[in-house]
């Protein structure tokens, strides 16, 4: 009849017995937000015997420095190890705190180990079940390390930084968010090669650097940051962006455009074409023109048209320079071989080597640009 | 006044045995077995199980709602039904505690890696223990509240929509299968739990509800399979999802609310009433057939028993894998006392009916 | 206490109390007409004066002239009842007049001794003729005046509210129930105090075997006193031993007779503003009259604001403790430093310091119901202080605590009835520290539990959990949101009313 007293009586009894192995009090954590992995300086040329250079940042509300200017309000833990588990062990061993990796937010690797392939660490982080599959991954064009040492005066917590600075350009298409869930996903697909973004340090700041275009696992090349929206068009739909568009590449010399709002839809057909396939990539995007210096008048239809026209052929030469340069490279970071895939059975897909068919396809843009708007007054 | 159970009760009973902790990682279970877009064969085995559920209902028809027990012993001789009790009580409870123990351990995968699980399903069972004691009524009560407890989780999926592409579904039909039989079987036990409406004939008010309810939670049961497979086929790679040991936990820690992130581990604690549910009724099943083994024992007595021993047994295998191990051979054995069992009451049944009733 | 020192009676009173109280069982039917030696002694006024022996506040008036003898209680009559109905009467006639005047019938004619001696206790004046005793009914006790309730107040609607007088309380329901179909069993409980209960239903709208089975149970109980309704509710529900009110109790005439044309029966005891109705759902508890006297569209948002209440109260403290105590991870980027920054200074694991807390807000209620209102207001705002402000910056507890602490006591308050709530809060402790031990697994066994737990409850054998389970979806539009009224056609299945329908009206 008292079964609840009983009850309560167990529970107090086995919370007391059972102790506290499993606790992650909060104010004990050492709570990573950013990790960086890089190759040591000085490490062997063979690529198994080199070591790993990790660092961590943990943010810290109380550093005995205080908040105020200057003051260090996170804790940078730095460790050699032969792999990145290991080098938390290593790394553990300098503070006080319990690491713990379920709050961590941003993964930067350095240049030359994303040369060699990541996907090593990556599946060190899938592997942790305390870790988000929403962790972001980003390749530094340089070294990750001292992007993560280096205090930037005006952004206390650099981790935070890095952080918000790409969530805000990932909203803006300028990047793509690329987190461990993505990463995997077209790490594993056979039809789609990954992406990162790309920083660097840039003085008193870090500074987006474009596209990372992995093949598999391994940097291959890069999208600049001046074509990096373009890239996104091409890629995906894109809700919201600013394109400036310098024209002397279409002869017209000194006039400039800027569309903002962008909003782009993209959309693959697939028409296979003597034993090759013909892709057709329509982007349809519309936007609104607050900026334009040059000589033709928005208020002009006709005029207006002709801008239209100038900015497709603009987006679709860069595009086309683009994709040149990524089945040079044999990167489809487009994704390609997913939208040919679904086309075929399932015998031919695995019968051709898709990263060579890939190299000889012929893919064609088709650039739609529409002004819906030209701002709230006139010249 | 004896209450009966009502047909809506009994499918969401039924439901709520079905779906439990495979669901975690059916999705990788589909892909690994069944290859690309192994989701629709979750309709295949549906219809397997809806057959089953067909056989169940003639014996439920041929039987006038006379519970098994009765039939079984009015027609076979005590020294076959002797081991037969045996072996349902054995399987059933070994089911039972297995499935909780495995619930148990995947939980300490992500939180308490190091708390002893014996002393977390200790804390199970002894809710299991006050819910079975208070009887079939009761659990279908419980089994309603945690129906609602947990089903609105379902339009948590809503929120993969965005991400979801069809794309990702290649137009490739089972291909890159392996091991479709052995692996066919095991995916057909998460759709095990409908067999043991068998023991609830004596406890139904309505007779023609009744099997239509069945028929309706295993249709639930698919419903919500389909809609998390089918998620999880278009939002992760097919080759990525082979590799994810528990996809569904995976999707929901993708989610991330403005108040809180990592959602999946409020939703794995949440699960455990789908866990709690498993373990009841099959303990409850074990416990009904142990009464007929034994009608003089007092039923608290013998669930207590039954509690206990699964307890104890559910001590040997204590590595996540062991537990896969015997819970793919306790599937296979239960498979075939869902099957089996029908058919044997049938047999029994249209004997002593000399087949008339059959159609 | 001076009551009564018949020898022969208090040694029944001993024999009683020795009685365990069980719980009540259908075959457990006590005979009410047991033989009393009372009952056989013809009624005489030596004998009522050797009862009421040492019992000062007795009156015995006598008229020797027409040989008339008058025994009452003066504090239990009322002056102008007894001049009009008796004393003057009496006063005015002579010896021969009598026998026809007490002939008339308001006058009882009383043939034993045990109902003259209740008669006389329940405020009635003995006339003792020649052999013949007669009773006449003269109560008028005093009473509190009808006040508004303190307990369940509503913004709108009726602001009476019952007091301690079971004839007032009647009467208030009279009042709102012009039918001769609200009948009224009138019982008696308490083996001293001889408490009167009534049970009232409305024949036709509610179930007679709910009827027999509460009279049954009233029956059944054999106790030296019940003080209140609330009280008497334990003794008759069907689990003494759940955290859990099984039926609902309120001191809102309006309430109560909503609660009779829904089919339930209400009980008033003698002596007690709270008045109870069963059978009783978990649900029940969280509606308030207000709910039905707004509109349909207000009265929804108010409901769904007491579930949302209902789940803060049971969860947030503990939510707090589980995810600082062990799911880091769940908390977001925004919240991290604040949270990391607050409990930084804090010396106790989180569950200490919700413990802490929690007690002392309950520490903090408790006095302030204890105290006098002006003074209770002090404690108040000392507590709010000394507790809100000092205590974090004392780096005693941190902040978000307090939040989560005050909104789950907040939040408590907002389930209208106090007993709910009080039981609500405890339970609320047992998943803090389920929390504390176990996380987010902890609070899912500890409501695991309480599902289990309330599942198996019923209330007068009637499912606790109804409409949810046994569930009819019918009954959910006037249990999670309040439907407008057009769809509010049946009574609440629960009340197993064999009239259902209860709005007739087209659209």
């Amino acid at each position: 009849m008292y079964k609840v007293l009983r009850l309560f009586l167990t529970v107090l009894l086995f919370g007391i017995v059972t102790g506290c192995g499993d606790q992650r009090i909060l104010e004990k954590l050492g709570l990573i937000q950013t990790t960086s992995y890089d190759i040591a300086p000085g490490s062997d040329e063979d690529e198994s015997k080199q070591k790993l250079l990790i660092s961590v940042t943990i943010p810290r509300p109380d550093s005995g420095t205080g908040t105020g200017s200057g003051g260090v309000n996170r804790e940078f833990l730095t460790a050699i190890a032969q792999t990145s588990k290991g080098g938390r062990v290593n790394l553990s061993r300098q503070t006080e705190l319990q690491l713990v990796s379920g709050q961590l937010r941003n993964t930067l690797f350095g240049l030359s180990l994303a040369k060699q392939g990541i996907w090593e660490h990556i599946d060190t982080l899938v592997r942790d079940p305390s870790i988000s599959p929403k962790v972001k991954i980003t390749v530094v064009n340089g070294n990750a390390h001292d992007l993560l040492a280096k205090n930037y005066p005006f952004h206390p917590r650099t981790g935070q930084y890095i952080d918000r600075m790409l969530e805000k350009e990932s909203h803006s298409q300028v990047v793509p968010s690329t987190t461990l869930y993505q990463f995997t996903k077209d790490y594993f697909d056979d039809g789609i090669d990954p992406i990162a973004p790309m920083i660097k340090e840039a003085g008193d700041n870090v500074k987006i650097d474009g596209v990372a275009l992995f093949q598999k696992d391994r940097y291959i090349m890069k999208i600049e940051p001046k074509q990096a929206l373009i890239f996104a068009m091409m890629r995906t739909d894109i809700k919201q962006g600013d394109l400036n568009v310098d024209l002397s590449g279409q002869n017209r010399n000194n006039e400039h455009v800027t569309l903002s709002s962008l909003v782009s839809h993209r959309s693959v057909h697939v028409t296979p074409h003597n034993g090759n396939f013909r892709v057709d990539i329509n982007i349809k995007v519309s936007g609104s023109v607050l900026e334009y210096i040059g000589v033709l008048d928005l208020e002009n239809d006709k005029d207006r048209s002709t801008i239209e026209k100038l900015v497709s052929e603009y987006v679709q030469a860069n595009a086309n320079e683009m994709i040149a340069v990524m089945q040079k490279n044999r990167v489809d970071s487009l994704g390609l071989g997913k939208n040919i895939r679904s086309t075929l059975h399932y015998a031919q897909w695995h019968k051709m080597n898709w990263p060579d068919t890939y190299q000889r396809i012929e893919v064609k843009f088709h650039v739609n640009v529409r002004i819906k708007d030209y701002g709230m007054f006139t010249k | 006044m004896r209450e009966k159970l009502h047909p809506f009760h009994v499918g969401l009973l039924v439901f709520m045995v079905q779906a439990g902790v495979v669901s975690i990682f059916l999705p990788r279970m589909l892909a690994q077995y069944m290859g690309y877009n192994g989701w629709v064969s979750l309709l295949l085995f549906s219809a397997v199980a809806t057959f089953n559920i067909f056989l169940i209902s003639v014996v439920y028809r041929l039987s006038d709602g006379k519970s098994i027990f009765q039939i079984i012993e009015q027609s076979l001789p005590k020294v076959i039904v002797f081991p037969l009790y045996t072996v349902l009580v054995s399987v059933w409870t070994l089911i039972g505690c297995i499935a909780a123990k495995q619930y148990i351990l995947l939980f300490t995968v992500f939180v308490f890696p190091t708390t002893p699980p014996m002393y977390m399903k200790f804390l199970f069972d002894i809710i299991a223990y006050s819910l079975i004691t208070k009887g079939i009524y009761n659990i279908s009560k419980a089994a309603t509240v945690f129906f609602w407890m947990v089903i609105w989780t379902a339009l948590l999926l809503l929120f993969f929509l965005k991400g979801f592409e069809w794309v990702n579904l290649t137009p490739f039909f089972f291909k890159e299968s392996s091991d479709v039989i052995v692996g066919g079987l095991s995916i057909f036990t998460a759709f095990l739990g409908y067999e043991l409406v068998l023991l609830l004939f004596p406890y139904v008010n309505s007779k023609k509800g009744f099997m239509s309810a069945v028929y309706f939670g295993n249709f639930l049961t698919t419903f919500i399979y389909l809609a998390i497979c089918l998620t999880c086929f278009g939002f992760y790679s097919f080759k990525q999802l082979t590799r994810m040991k528990f996809p569904l936990i995976d999707l929901l820690a993708y989610i991330r609310l403005p108040f809180v992130e990592r959602v999946e581990n409020i939703f794995i604690a949440l699960y455990l009433v789908s866990a709690l549910m498993s373990i009841t009724m099959y303990i409850w099943a074990a416990s009904e057939t142990a009464q007929s083994l034994i009608p003089r024992a007092s039923k608290r007595w013998i669930t207590g028993v039954l509690v206990c021993g699964a307890f104890a047994v559910s001590w040997i295998p204590d590595v996540l894998s062991e537990v896969e191990l015997w819970l793919k051979y306790l599937g296979y054995m239960a498979s075939g006392i869902a099957f089996g069992l029908p058919l044997l009451l049938i047999a029994i049944l249209a004997i002593n009916n000399g087949g008339k009733k059959l159609v | 206490m001076g009551i009564s020192n018949d020898t022969r009676e208090g040694a029944a009173f001993m024999t009683l109390f020795r009685r365990t109280n069980r719980l009540p069982g259908k075959d457990a039917r006590r005979d009410d007409n047991r033989p009393n030696d009372d009952a056989d002694v013809p009624p005489s006024l030596q004998h009522t004066l050797d009862n009421f022996k040492d019992c000062m506040d007795l009156v015995h008036h006598a008229f020797p002239e027409i040989n008339v003898n008058l025994v009452y209680f003066g504090h239990l009559v009322g002056a102008e009842e007894l001049s009009r109905d008796v004393t003057i009467p009496l006063t005015n006639i002579r010896e021969n007049e009598v026998q026809a005047l007490l002939t008339r019938n308001q006058y009882k004619l009383t043939t034993n001794s045990k109902s003259l001696i209740k008669g006389i206790l329940n405020g009635e004046a003995a006339i003792f003729h020649n052999d013949n005793v007669y009773l006449m009914d003269v109560y008028k006790p005093e009473a509190r005046s009808i006040q508004q309730s303190e307990t369940e107040t509503v913004i709108t609607g009726p602001h009476d509210s019952f007091i301690e007088t079971a004839s007032a309380n009647l009467s208030l329901i009279r009042r709102r129930v012009k039918s001769s179909h609200l009948k009224v069993i009138k019982l008696e409980v308490g083996e001293v105090t001889k408490s009167i209960v009534y049970l009232l239903y409305i024949e036709g709208i509610a179930n007679m075997e709910y009827v027999r089975e509460l009279t049954d149970r009233i029956n059944l109980i054999e106790i030296d006193a019940v003080h209140d309704g609330n009280m008497l509710i334990q003794y008759i529900d069907d689990f003494p031993n759940s955290v859990f009110p099984l039926f609902s109790t309120t001191e809102r005439t309006d309430t109560a007779v909503s609660k009779l044309v829904a089919g339930r029966i209400v009980g008033i005891l003698d002596g007690s503003p709270s008045v109870f109705s069963a059978p009783s759902s978990f649900f029940e508890f969280m509606a308030s009259p207000d709910d039905y006297y707004q509109r349909w569209a207000t009265g929804t948002s108010l409901r769904v604001l007491r579930f949302i209440a209902l789940f803060i109260t049971l969860t947030f403290t503990a939510l707090y403790v589980s995810v600082t105590t062990f799911h880091y991870e769940m908390i977001p980027e925004a919240l991290l430093l604040t949270i990391t920054e607050s409990r930084s200074k804090v010396p106790f694991p989180p569950i200490y310091e919700a413990l802490l807390m929690e007690v002392t807000i309950e520490l903090l209620r408790e006095a302030g119901a204890r105290l006098p209102t002006k003074i209770g207001q002090t404690i108040g705002i000392v507590g709010g202080i000394v507790i809100g402000q000092a205590a974090v910056q004392a780096g005693f507890t941190s902040n978000i605590l307090i939040i989560a602490v005050a909104s789950s006591a907040i939040a408590s308050f907002v389930i209208p009835s106090y007993v709910m709530s009080a039981s609500i809060r405890l339970v609320r402790f047992g998943l803090i520290i389920m929390a504390g031990i176990l996380g987010d697994l902890g609070i899912a066994l500890g409501i695991a539990y309480l599902v289990v737990h309330l599942s198996g409850l019923t209330s007068l054998n009637s499912s606790y959990l109804t409409p949810v389970s046994p569930n009819n979806f019918k009954d959910w539009r006037d249990v999670f949101i309040r439907a407008p009224f057009w769809a509010l056609r049946r009574r609440p299945s629960q009340s197993r009313s064999p009239n259902l329908v209860r709005n007739r009206m087209k659209k």
